[in-house]
């Protein structure tokens, strides 16, 4: 891609985000934006764009960032255009640990705790079931593990919302639902810690997942230990994912249509095409939150329902146009 | 003015006396659903799931007769004797079958229709009824009285209640009026709106509701949305308060930041029960010290 | 240069040998042919060399050196194993997939230097597909696909060459092409280790045949010896007879019909 097409890519993701400030019940003016930021200016826009508007913006690239890139390494590695972040039982698992999270009454801060230990623990569960049943690396088996792992947190989730309180209910739904609106600092920068180390990772793997596409006979032929290197890319993808999950909730669509826009864009090569998802990605998503916030005032739709909103037609289109 | 008030009062309180056990005017009394309610004789195994109504039962002297509550319902203390049966949405009909009871109090929803119908079907009382507003409450107050055959003691507690909002609502009529913000709920953020009790409260204890214009008991709204509107004050229950007061998100607005943050009691204010005028006054001592004497 | 020593393969499972003892050698600068029918154990003497499956007993060397002491990298850099399918879901530009090629010196991690360029360069012009260089691989025809596979597998930089069925899917004058390059490499001094099922082709351009039958090698040395309408008609389970191609005498298989 012409560094162009990567300057106007990033200047996308910028703009976006300043209109994601400026836009909402409050408007803010744009040319007082910067004002806001440094603190000077007026008051309470200070407040507003400090308090309310960059937290949500800046954990929405970064949710975008996180998804998109874990995307992209996991289309590549499994050779399948719908594979997406959420396949290891990345979503179930994080979505049992909030709920048991809030039913045993864990508040604000250790509640992202609690969905990343869930999801870490589906990964780690579906690893198990792939090893058992005799497949080492072979990515159908884990995907299918991904799939159990998942199902049997659905089931386990039921079964805690059954005999829980409707508050614990709504608490649960509503998180489920996915949300940047109660971004903190602590948790952006957590967020942001795992999005460098995980990110980083997947794309210095980029050049061994550019030989796992062309499949694994080859890639074994190329050198490479292709059950490690699928389980490596597997475990850092889904880290990223669970994080985002963390820190956000559930927010679908995001890891399978990013990737495909990237490559949309003429990406082939992982390494660009990874970080061209982590743009495409953080627009999406902080797109989607500036949505949310103005298709019905004064409510906002959960991030979630606006991702898959937009997500399905795409996918439609997409469908026409294969067959 | 307050002479004839006791005067009145004391002399119902006579007639009721000799008239302990009235017949029952078998007139139709209907319950939130429209359903009918038809009592025969004073009911005495009565099985209330509700806070609101087992409270009332108490406060109009029919406590003794409960023999089952919700899992909700602690007050008064006393309440807290009485068999739990558990939920009070989508009750266990069995459990409250089992109890063996001649009147049944449901909370009028619609996750409880399909109880009340079984209820009705298995010969019981029962009577479904909704409790969101000083009016519904004075009038489920009396209708609860007519059932159980307990009408003087049930007029004295909507007596004795409207007569606290009265005096309040005169204390702060003339007053300035500040806007309020009510915060229920954190995740989502609900607060309350035209139809709640509180909304009613709030007016009394003078102060207006940001939120007075939504439709309905409660609302989910926002952050920005609140701060948008501005309001004077913040009205929280203690958990509450102190999250708000920690969350960067709610410095923005210009109330928090002023500390104009009001703590109310929630055992008292929780209920649109027999403790409204007091919750009336305690809202309005937070928003207007010294006003009600 | 690749020599297989009573390797027997049993794949998990199974209740009996994919490869039963078998031994065989390949020489320098010469095409060796394995031949056989389906399920004779082809596949499994590229699935054993690449590590997909492992060895039940026996040694597999490469130049002297036992293929367990070599890393993935380090045998790939010697050896160039092209497989008979790969994925085309995510189809990138030839000149990048030539250059993956280059994956077993360069890693994750060192960027790719003149000594590289060169190797990618020097390997599309042997295998003549230059003017592909900025096609997507997806967009090619199947005799072109297969030489850009050829130019990666020599972009590797090794002095060996196993090719899978190379020539499965081509038409005849394809094939006919590819076993002519074939030729010329292993002149130039490659070793050419190939799989195929086409045995007249093989017949006459590989200078050492190796026959399996159930996984067990039943003939083994120069097509001439190979060919021979008794053993291939045992193997085969068809009648068939030799002949001598008219234009250069190389032993041509003709198949008769079933009686």
């Amino acid at each position: 891609m012409t560094p162009t097409r990567w300057l106007l890519l990033a200047l996308t993701v910028v703009g976006v985000s300043i209109l994601a400030i400026a836009v909402g019940t409050i408007p803010v003016p744009i040319s007082a934006i910067w004002d806001a930021v440094r603190g000077t200016g007026d008051t309470q826009l200070t407040y507003v764009v400090r308090a309310l508007r960059l937290p949500r913006v800046v954990m929405a690239s970064l949710v975008g960032v996180g998804l998109g890139m874990s995307g992209a390494a996991l289309q590549g590695t499994m050779r399948n255009p719908l594979a997406e972040p959420y396949l290891l039982g990345v979503s179930g698992g994080a979505a049992v640990g909030a709920v048991l999270g809030q039913a045993a009454g864990v508040g604000g801060v250790f509640l992202p705790l609690a969905a990343f230990a869930g999801a870490i623990v589906a990964v780690l569960a579906a690893f198990v079931v792939a090893h058992a049943a005799g497949a080492r690396g072979d990515p159908r088996v884990l995907l299918m593990a991904g799939v159990v792992v998942g199902a049997f947190a659905n089931a386990a989730i039921m079964v805690i919302l059954a005999n829980a309180e409707p508050n614990t209910v709504r608490n649960a739904l509503w998180w489920m639902m996915g949300s940047v609106g109660e971004a903190a600092w602590p948790q952006i920068a957590v967020l942001l810690g795992y999005i460098l180390i995980g990110g980083g990772a997947l794309v210095a793997l980029g050049r061994e997942i550019d030989v796992l596409a062309l499949g694994e006979e080859a890639a074994a032929g190329l050198g490479l230990n292709v059950d490690t290197a699928i389980r490596r890319v597997f475990f850092v993808a889904s880290l990223l994912a669970a994080a985002t999950v963390a820190a956000a909730g559930l927010v679908g669509f995001v890891g399978l249509v990013v990737p495909h826009i990237a490559r949309a864009l003429g990406l082939r090569k992982h390494r660009p095409l990874l970080l061209a998802s982590a743009l495409v990605g953080a627009t999406l998503v902080v797109s989607a939150d500036l949505l949310g916030r103005v298709l019905r005032p004064p409510a906002e739709l959960p991030l979630g329902a606006v991702t898959a909103l937009v997500g399905v037609p795409f996918f439609l289109a997409k469908l026409r146009r294969l067959t | 003015m307050s002479v004839f008030y006791f005067a009145a009062l004391f002399s119902a309180s006579l007639l009721g006396a000799c008239q302990h056990s009235e017949p029952r005017d078998a007139g139709s009394v209907r319950d939130d659903f429209g359903a009918a309610v038809i009592v025969g004789a004073p009911p005495r195994r009565i099985v209330s799931l509700n806070p609101t109504t087992t409270e009332v039962l108490f406060a109009i002297g029919a406590g003794s007769r409960l023999v089952g509550r919700s899992m909700y319902d602690a007050f008064p203390e006393s309440a807290l004797a009485v068999p739990n049966l558990g939920a009070a949405l989508r009750p266990n009909v069995e459990a409250i079958i089992g109890a063996k009871p001649d009147l049944v109090l449901l909370y009028a929803s619609q996750d409880n229709r399909d109880a009340s119908e079984r209820l009705r079907q298995a010969g019981i009382a029962t009577a479904a009824l909704r409790i969101d507003s000083i009016a519904q409450f004075e009038r489920d107050t009396r209708l609860i009285g007519r059932i159980t055959g307990d009408s003087v003691r049930a007029n004295m507690v909507v007596d004795s209640v409207r007569a606290t909002l009265d005096r309040v609502r005169a204390a702060t009529r003339s007053l300035a009026r500040p806007t309020v913000f009510f915060h229920t709920w954190d995740r989502p953020l609900i607060t309350i709106g035209g139809g709640s009790f509180l909304n009613e409260l709030v007016d009394i204890a003078g102060g207006r509701n940001v939120y007075g214009d939504l439709p309905g008991p409660s609302g989910i709204v926002t952050v920005e949305d609140v701060v948008r509107r501005n309001p004077d004050y913040v009205f929280a229950s203690p958990i509450t308060a102190k999250n708000l007061r920690a969350d960067p998100r709610w410095q923005a607005l210009p109330a928090v930041r002023a500390g104009h943050v009001l703590v109310f009691d929630t055992l008292v204010v929780g209920r649109p029960s027999v403790t409204l005028g007091a919750a009336a006054r305690s809202l309005a001592d937070l928003l207007h010290p010294g006003a009600v004497r | 240069m690749i020599a297989f020593d009573n390797v027997s393969v049993r794949y998990p499972r199974a209740t009996s040998d994919a490869l039963d003892r078998v031994s065989l050698a390949t020489t320098r600068g010469t095409i060796t042919a394995i031949v056989g029918p389906n399920g004779s154990g082809k596949s499994t003497v590229v699935r054993s060399l690449i590590r997909r499956v492992p060895l039940r007993d026996g040694r597999i060397t490469i130049g002297g050196q036992p293929l367990s002491d070599l890393s993935g990298p380090d045998f790939a850099r010697r050896v160039a194993v092209v497989t008979q399918r790969e994925d085309l879901t995510f189809p990138v530009l030839v000149s990048d997939y030539v250059a993956l090629g280059r994956f077993p010196h360069l890693g994750v991690w060192h960027a790719a230097g003149p000594a590289d360029e060169s190797a990618i360069t020097a390997a599309m012009g042997t295998a003549g597909v230059d003017e592909l260089a900025s096609r997507r691989v997806d967009m090619l025809s199947g005799g072109e696909w297969q030489r850009v596979r050829l130019a990666r597998a020599l972009a590797q930089g090794g002095d060996v060459l196993v090719l899978d069925e190379p020539t499965a899917f081509l038409d005849v004058g394809h094939e006919m092409a590819v076993f002519e390059l074939l030729e010329r490499l292993a002149r130039d001094g490659q070793t050419v280790l190939l799989v195929s099922h086409e045995l007249n082709l093989v017949a006459r351009f590989a200078s050492h045949m190796v026959l399996l039958d159930h996984g067990r090698v039943v003939a083994d040395g120069r097509p001439v010896d190979v060919m021979e309408a008794g053993v291939l008609e045992r193997v085969y389970q068809w009648p068939v007879s030799i002949v001598a191609d008219p234009i250069d005498g190389t032993p041509t298989l003709v198949l008769k019909r079933s009686r």
